[in-house]
């Protein structure tokens, strides 16, 4: 994807191959495929046109269906699965591309309670394989118990830095992450409280 | 039974659709999985006038065939886009509005010609029309065809899966869907000889919508597509054959639409006859027994 505008600058100085999981709003549940071969897709770009998936490749798919909790139905077609367990397998697919740097936007809409916590506890397995992960979250606190730095974006306004000083009550209300009576009510319990943050 | 196979068109005809479902297989499985059935449809009658155009102007050759589709199959698409964007209507609209147009088109230069061609046999196909040349077509439409699928099946699939994954992870994405489009048109100036303009699509499509019942795999719907396009193609044939005056078009798509009805109703992913049948009689006899 080439950016907009601006530059990336890589540590080694060329673009590094990214994994990215998207939102699902173009998504085909109803592809004829088994759950393995979504889970596989994830090595397809990097074969190019005639590559074989080799044994290697092989296990590394074995492995991230495992880690995601989907082996045992590895062999059931897509448009069998639920919401959670599709997620589960995108998740697979972007372990299977084995990148250094993942891009994740907004994966935890529309997924159960259960789901969202394995699958943040593998964003955080990531996170100590020295891969970078930038996530595009609305969920405040995933942001605070999981993330090393945030960039809190809005009002055509970005401010980055570490997320408890950055996610403080007057940035979310001048980024507008909270609406006009949000504000209002948490403005008032701030005035409070003020002592405390203080 | 078997005197059809003394004639040398028909064995002529029966290699060429032979080629032809080898060909028309993979397009038809992913115009329909690519929610492209219709467009598909729509293509087919948009290339008729650069066809005929071609026809009067060069003659009957491969070559000056190919390229006038082509020219007139991209148009169309151009203007569509262009009117989808630009104009108020929406892009169906202004594909119908303009594949009508050229339909009509085609159809008015070919009578006006004065064409040796029967307009019957250019519109529903005729297999007194297959002559070496369109052998030779075939044969380079099948191999172009199969060569490109090797190459760029996967990608294919991802883009229809997944898109927004696709244009993240291959550096020409649009390339895939544009090619994809090309072969599309390919396909159908092969099966014009056979099926006509007006039924050419339907030997891709019907095989295609009717094998997606049966199968959970991509492997599966390639296979079952690929058997049901053969057996359509073949009894078409000889249905055509038998009744002299049956265009072979409507021939070979009625037996593919046969093998629709047939999938529709008994195969899993459809009505499933049989296990619905079943799960009554299996309730009727339980109900039964409570009764006692």
């Amino acid at each position: 994807m080439p950016p907009l505008a601006g530059t990336i600058d890589w540590p080694t100085g060329r673009p590094q191959p990214t994994a990215y999981l998207g939102q699902r709003t173009e998504f085909d549940y109803r592809f004829p495929v088994r759950v393995r071969d979504v889970v596989a897709m994830g090595a397809w770009p990097s074969l190019g046109f005639l590559g074989r998936i080799d044994s290697t490749c092989q296990d590394r798919i074995s492995s991230a269906l495992e880690r995601t909790g989907i082996i045992d139905i590895a062999d059931m077609p897509l448009q069998k699965l639920s919401s959670g367990q599709l997620q589960r397998a995108l998740f697979a697919r972007t372990m299977v591309q084995d990148a250094r740097l993942i891009l994740l936007d907004e994966p935890f809409t529309a997924i159960d309670q259960t789901t969202e916590a394995a699958l943040m506890r593998l964003v955080d397995e990531w996170a100590t394989e020295k891969r970078t992960i930038i996530l595009v979250l609305h969920d405040l606190s995933a942001v605070l118990q999981h993330c090393n730095s945030v960039l809190l974006l809005g009002e055509g306004k970005a401010l980055f830095g570490a997320p408890k000083e950055t996610l403080n009550p007057e940035n979310l209300i001048t980024y507008r992450y909270l609406t006009e009576s949000q504000a209002a009510w948490i403005e008032n319990m701030y005035s409070q409280s003020k002592s405390d943050y203080v | 039974m078997f005197e059809w196979f003394d004639y040398a068109f028909m064995t002529r005809a029966l290699v060429a659709t032979t080629v032809l479902s080898f060909s028309v297989t993979p397009i038809g499985v992913f115009l329909v999985l690519r929610r492209m059935s219709l467009a598909g449809e729509a293509m087919a009658h948009a290339i008729v006038p650069g066809i005929v155009i071609a026809f009067v102007v060069a003659g009957l050759t491969m070559g000056s065939m190919v390229i006038g589709g082509l020219i007139a199959g991209i148009t169309v698409a151009a203007l569509t886009s262009l009117l989808a964007r630009v104009t108020i209507i929406r892009e169906d609209a202004s594909l119908a509005s303009l594949y009508l147009i050229a339909l009509a088109l085609g159809i008015f230069i070919l009578s006006s010609a004065g064409s040796a061609v029967p307009l019957k046999s250019f519109l529903f196909g005729s297999i007194l029309g297959i002559d070496d040349e369109s052998l030779i077509m075939l044969g380079v439409t099948a191999t172009v065809t199969m060569v490109s699928f090797a190459l760029i099946f996967r990608s294919l699939i991802i883009k229809t899966i997944d898109p927004i994954f696709h244009e993240s992870q291959f550096k020409h994405s649009g390339f895939v869907a544009h090619w994809f489009m090309f072969l599309v048109v390919l396909n159908l100036l092969g099966s014009f000889k056979a099926l006509g303009t007006l039924m050419a699509v339907g030997l891709m499509i019907l095989p295609a919508t009717a094998a997606r019942y049966w199968v959970e795999t991509m492997t599966g719907y390639v296979i079952v597509t690929f058997v049901f396009t053969l057996l359509s193609s073949w009894i078409g044939l000889v249905v055509s054959f038998y009744l002299s005056g049956v265009p072979s078009g409507p021939a070979i798509v009625l037996t593919a639409g046969f093998f629709f009805f047939f999938s529709v109703i008994l195969a899993p992913q459809g009505f499933c006859l049989v296990r619905g049948l079943r799960t009554y009689l299996r309730n009727a006899v339980t109900n039964d027994r409570h009764l006692k």
